[in-house]
Parts: structure tokens; sequence; C-alpha cells
């Protein structure tokens, strides 16, 4: 029996019509310290750990809701290819937030992998590190405590114009 | 001078903003000290021995007359009355107050200029050779290509939190004049063989605890290919450097551990199946950023050339004439080198009221325009001859005239211990003592190119490991004693044989090595002095430069003459790890 946690946290989420906006996440998060059981009883969207994920899969075609994975700092992306079919969410964990290696995971998971479900960023997310990620493709935001997320809505509307090509955020036109 | 485009405006506008409002948390206690501090240093500011250290960038060493009036403003307002130019072509003042930094950035940004990713573990400032544009030799214009790197890296938002620090350097002419070989990357103009301009891509090169030459991971790269090469770089850096360890997190470090070969494979992999097609340069593009450049509009016509008749008259104004003008390739034009290395004075410093004279005489004598060199002098590009005599009495009369480019007592220091709260030693001490005693600049020209670096402590800000003779400062039992080393070189060495499968170096540069025990401070200014009589004993002729005898001979005579015949005065050369 493997715990899941409700947290019901206010998150970042640009993705969808609405645009950016603050909402209370709705998801179940495995801990991550768990065995790669499937947890009993799944009532709603559940993240799970990736090793779960990946060796469960076979089990979890007919759970009945919504599931994601997680990816903590020192999972190769790659373990991913191939796997994605079924997941709603994935999220990227910052153990710490000048651990920049997620910026890379969630290009590729985007570039290469063509995912275009929910890529959150978690962890030591900051209301500063917002507009980065956003443009590296992630289009939800737990930020960390202390952290509040109706001022990271204001970090996304600078830097609108940005010199770099192929990184606009998901939904957004590219400059011209 | 790169003239900023709205974007270019709005970006650098709103990073002030952002940079203000991140300060006001951290004042008012809703953003930590560990947080802020990545944030600070992304706007160039450290929390320094005696007070912040704000450093501001100056991209490729291009200045603007005007930008520099400006900083002259900001010494004279918010710092003691002069700044500090470094060897990566940026300018540090070392005393604002951090409530005060988000105003400096905002005078900064009224002249289009930033301090943007000049610290942290980000791309920095992509710096250049100082003769970039009007040296003879360039396939390409180094600025143009400087300001697009400039412009891919900066809020790059995939590789803001790199492993470590990323510096990026780029050589147009096949003879290197911008250590191509000691930075993370080096970027060498080059032909293809369809005769299309493109750039040896060398990686992994530095100085610090553990300098290493660049490998050449791609012979070439067309021009248009370069940023998406770029990228696939940084990103298998990104995600493969190693983050456990601050000492062993550059690029150079996940070079020799994959080995080049491994290294390279992977950029290439990365490049081939995951290459973001939006950065490919177009023509069109790369010929709208040229155009924002104000280029200098020469004149052809020829004025009599009085230079030789009055360098006749004044041997001084013809020593200098020697060292401190070089060739430009516009005819009737000079480059024109203002040394701040006059004796007594702390190297690469300016004081405002010389700000604001240089500014004057670059708008007179040179387009309004001047470099900033990672020697840690000024270069006017674009003087024309006639105007040549005119520049030397407005340079003496500011003691910028000193005839020394090139040679010994242009020395190249770190701030050292004196400012800055890594070093073990103090540095400029060091170097005003070496230009005492060489005070003769006839001896000096005498013993002809030599370039000694001290750098204050095993980071290496000095770059003592590429100067002919290097001093690094070091900390025994608490007191400060000074390692000396011999036979570096920035470039221009043995050239790497290209045909190898993965030549090292860049532009021919070399590492230096110890020679023996360390010194103390009073004891340096007699082994400098050693070394260049034994130099003078060993050349062939007075066109064998120290270094060159130092190659010839090698390190032992000069060992001898140091440290005499005594084994117990010598220790083995220590090899660095």
């Amino acid at each position: 029996m493997s715990e899941l946690s409700f947290f019901a946290q206010p998150i970042v989420q640009t993705r969808g019509a609405e645009g950016p906006r603050v909402v209370a996440d709705t998801w179940y998060w495995q801990a991550l310290e768990t065995d790669a059981s499937v947890p009993n009883s799944l009532t709603g969207p559940t993240v799970l750990n990736l090793a779960t994920w990946l060796e469960q899969r076979g089990k979890l075609d007919d759970v009945g809701v919504p599931l994601g994975v997680r990816l903590t700092g020192e999972v190769v992306p790659e373990a991913l290819a191939g796997h994605l079919e079924g997941l709603t969410l994935i999220a990227i964990e910052f153990p710490t937030f000048s651990d920049g290696r997620g910026f890379s995971v969630a290009r590729y998971l985007r570039q290469q992998l063509g995912w275009q479900g929910e890529l959150r960023a978690t962890g030591d997310v900051l209301i500063d590190t917002v507009n980065y990620l956003a443009r590296c493709g992630f289009d939800s935001f737990q930020l960390k405590p202390g952290h509040e997320p109706t001022l990271a809505l204001q970090q996304l509307r600078w830097f609108t114009r940005p010199y770099q090509r192929g990184y606009a955020p998901l939904g957004q036109q590219e400059a011209a | 001078m790169y003239v900023y485009s709205e974007i270019d405006q709005e970006l650098v506008d709103q990073r002030v903003e952002q940079f203000r409002d991140q300060t006001r948390r951290y004042l008012d206690g809703s953003l930590s000290d560990d947080d802020f501090k990545p944030l600070r240093l992304q706007n160039g500011l450290y929390i320094q021995r005696h007070a912040p250290m704000l450093r501001v960038a100056i991209p490729y060493g291009l200045l603007a007359s005007g930008q520099l009036r400006t900083l002259a403003t900001i010494a004279r307002r918010w710092d003691r009355g002069y700044g500090h130019f470094t060897t990566r072509q940026n300018i540090q003042f070392n005393w604002p107050e951090l409530e005060d930094v988000p105003d400096i950035l905002a005078e900064l940004a009224k002249v289009q200029m930033h301090a943007i990713q000049t610290s942290g573990n980000c791309i920095r400032n992509t710096t250049t050779d100082h003769f970039a544009g009007v040296a003879p030799d360039e396939l390409i214009n180094p600025l143009v290509w400087c300001e697009i790197i400039r412009q891919w890296s900066t809020f790059h938002p995939e590789f803001a939190f790199l492993p470590r620090k990323f510096k990026i350097a780029v050589s147009g002419a096949e003879s290197d004049r911008a250590a191509v070989g000691v930075h993370d990357i080096g970027l060498q103009a080059t032909r293809g063989e369809d005769g299309g301009i493109g750039f040896r891509v060398w990686v992994g090169g530095g100085l610090g605890r553990t300098p290493v030459l660049a490998s050449l991971i791609q012979p070439f790269v067309p021009a248009a290919e370069l940023l998406t090469y770029l990228e696939a770089v940084l990103r298998v850096y990104n995600l493969h450097g190693r983050r456990d360890n601050k000492y062993k997190a550059r690029i150079k470090i996940l070079v020799r551990d994959l080995t080049p070969q491994v290294f390279a494979d992977q950029v290439d992999a990365e490049w081939r199946s995951n290459r973001n097609v939006a950065s490919v340069l177009t023509q069109t593009e790369i010929d709208r950023i040229a155009a924002r450049f104000t280029w200098p509009e020469y004149l052809t016509e020829a004025s009599p050339d009085t230079v030789a008749a009055q360098a006749a008259l004044e041997p001084e104004f013809a020593r200098w004439l020697r060292t401190n003008t070089h060739a430009h390739r516009v005819e009737g034009y000079v480059a024109v080198s203002a040394s701040l290395k006059a004796s007594g004075v702390p190297p690469g410093d300016l004081t405002a009221d010389q700000m604001d004279a240089v500014a004057d005489l670059a708008d007179r004598y040179s387009f309004g325009e001047l470099r900033i060199t990672h020697e840690q002098n000024l270069v006017f590009a674009d003087v024309q001859r006639a105007d040549l005599y005119a520049m030397w009495s407005a340079l003496r009369a500011l003691n910028l005239a000193t005839p020394n480019i090139g040679l010994l007592t242009n020395i190249i220091a770190c701030p050292g211990g004196d400012f800055c709260s890594l070093a073990n030693a103090v540095s400029i001490p060091v170097a005003a003592a070496i230009q005492e005693r060489f005070a003769n600049i006839d001896y000096v020209h005498d013993i002809g190119e030599l370039d000694l670096n001290i750098s204050g402590c095993i980071n290496a800000c000095g770059h003592h490991h590429v100067g002919h003779i290097g001093i690094l400062g070091v900390d025994k039992n608490g007191e400060e004693w000074y390692q000396v080393t011999v036979g570096g070189r920035q470039s221009g060495g043995l050239r790497p044989d290209l045909g190898d499968a993965f030549p090292k170096g860049g532009g021919g540069a070399a590492i230096g090595r110890i020679i023996g025990r360390a010194f103390s401070r009073d004891q340096i200014p007699d082994v400098v002095a050693t070394l260049m009589t034994t130099y003078l004993e060993y050349r062939d002729s007075e066109a064998e430069r120290f270094i060159d005898v130092v190659e010839r001979i090698g390190l032992e005579p000069f060992k001898v003459a140091v440290y005499g015949e005594d084994q117990r005065g010598r220790r083995r050369e220590v090899s660095h790890v």
C-alpha cells in the first residue's frame, strides 16, 4: 500500500482558454519514498512515481481516473519514451531551483517526445523562475512555500518579446 | 555601436523592474538569502569583502562615448570615483550599496547597458578581440557574431541554471586574439570546403583551478547553424555536467571525463535529433543585426602624412607608436591603445575624470567609440594617422600613454585580496612593485614582448596560466606567498594539428608551468629581474622573444638562475589536478 496525499495547494495554471490563473490542485500525489505498488483506492486524478508507472502500467488501464507521473532530479527522461500513453500529466521536480536540468527535460518531453499533456513544475519553484519555466514548456506551477502564486502571474507577463526562437510558452504564438 | 531596437530596450527595462522588485522582496524579508543569491548574481551583484561589487556588461568590449560618460556618472554618484576593467571585457564597481543597485541599473538602461548574466551559472558576456572589425586578417566581423550570440544567450530560458558559469569567445581570424583555446566554447571563424563561412568549435578550455586547453569538438559548423549547434552543446552540458561539486562542474570536466570523442558524439546526436529549426540563422537575420550597428564612415582622401616626421623629432612619440598603435584594414587608419598600466596605478582602473576625458577623445578621434581589451586596456579602433600626434599628446596628459602594450609592465592583474573575498593574496601591490622595478622604459622595450599576469588566488581571474610569466598568490599557513609559472601563452603557440582527431588549444594556447617553490611578496621583483637577465643572456637576437627562448631552451636554465643549483631550493613540478 503506498501513501497518497491530497494538498489542494493553489497552483498557477496557464493551460486552457481562460489563460493564466490560480486554481486549487486537484491531484493526489503518491509519496516519493514508497514501494512501486499501485495505491489501493484511486479516488481522483493521481500522480504516481516513475517506478510505479513503469512497473505497473499493465494494471493501470482500467483505473478510471486520470494518471500522472512525477520525475525527480536524477531521472533520465528517456525512461519515459514509449510510455506516455495513458498519462494526463507529467510533473518535474526541482530539487533546488538552481538545478536547471528540469528545463532541458521539459524541452525533451515537449520537442522530442511530442508530449501534449500538462507539464507541471514542482519542488523548488520560485515566483522568479516561472517565466523561464513557461517558455520551456511547463504549463502549471506549484510554487514553494513563501512564494505567492498570484505574484507569479505577474512574472508571466514580462519578457513577452524574448530573443530566443522556438521557446514560446504553450498556447502562445511566437513573436514575429 | 549596436543600437537597441524597441525590443532590446524593452528587455533591459523589464529586467530593471524585475530586479527592483526582487531587491524589495529581499529587503522586506520575503525572499531568502539563498533564493536571492542566484537572482542577484544574474544581475552582476556580488556581496564582497568590503561592499557589494557590481559587474556591468560591456558586450564584446565595445563602448560608445555616451555610455562611458554614464559609467563615469555611476562611479561618482554611487561609488568611489573609479571603475575597474576586467579580463572579460566588463567593468566592475566595488562600492555600491545594495539599495542603490536598481537605480544604477535603471541609469544603465537609459544608455543601453545592463548587468545581465555577468555572474551566476549562466551564459556570460561573449568576448572577442579588441581589434574586431578593424583587423586586416578577419574572415568575419566578430562584433556582429558576438551580438547574435548575446541575443541568443540573454534570458535564454533553458540555460539559466547551468552546473556552472559559461564563457564563450569568438575569434574572427585564423590568428586568434580572443583566447579561444581557454574558454568553455571558443569559436574560430573559418571557411568550409565549398568556401562558405563557418566556425571551428573548441569546447572545454578554461583557466582557474584546473587549467585545460579546449578540444576541437566540431571542425566546421556552417554559420547558419551556429545557434542550433550551441544549443546542442549547452543542452548536453545542462543535463550531464556535474552538480555535486562546484569545483568539478565546468564543461571542461565533462569533456575530459566523457572524453572528447564521446562528448562530441553526444552533442552530434542531440544536434541531429533535436535541432531547434527556429534558431537557424538566415542571411536576412544576420544582415538585420549587422545593420543595427553604427559603422564608421571612413574618409578616403589621403591627408599628408606627418607622422614619420614627428616621430623623428620626438623619440617618446616614436616609441609609443611602436607599441601602442596597431594595423587597421582601412588605409590611413590605425587602432590606438590607451594603456591603463601606468606605474603606480592598479591595472585596469580608470577614474571618472579619466573616463569623461577618454569619452571626449573617442568623440574627437574615433567615431565616438572605443573597446575594452581583455588585457584591461582600452583601444580606440579607428583613428586617422593624421590625428596620432594629437592623440598621443592628449593621452599623455591623462597618464594613459605609457608605451608598454605587449611589454612586461602591461601587467594583467585581478583585483586581488584588497577587493575580493576569494583571494588568498594581494595582487595589485605585486604589480606595483614590478612596475616600479622596471620603471626604465628603455629596458622594458629592450626586453620586448612579454605577458606577465597576476592572480590573487587559484581562481585565476588574472589569467596567470596563460602569461609568459604567471604569478599566483597562495596562502601558506596564513601567509601570502607567490608561485611563479613560465611558458604560458594565450595564443600563437604551436598550431594544433587539425588533422588530429581532437586537437587541443584553439589558437595555440599553452599553460605555464611552476618553476619551483613559492616566494614572498618582496622577492618577486628580483625573481622577475632574474628571469629577464637570463632571457637576455640566452636570446639569439633581439627578435627572439622571452617566450621563444623558453620554448627553445626549456625551463631549466631559468630555474637554475632563480633558485641556484641547490636541489633543496627547488621542488618537482606540480601538475594541475
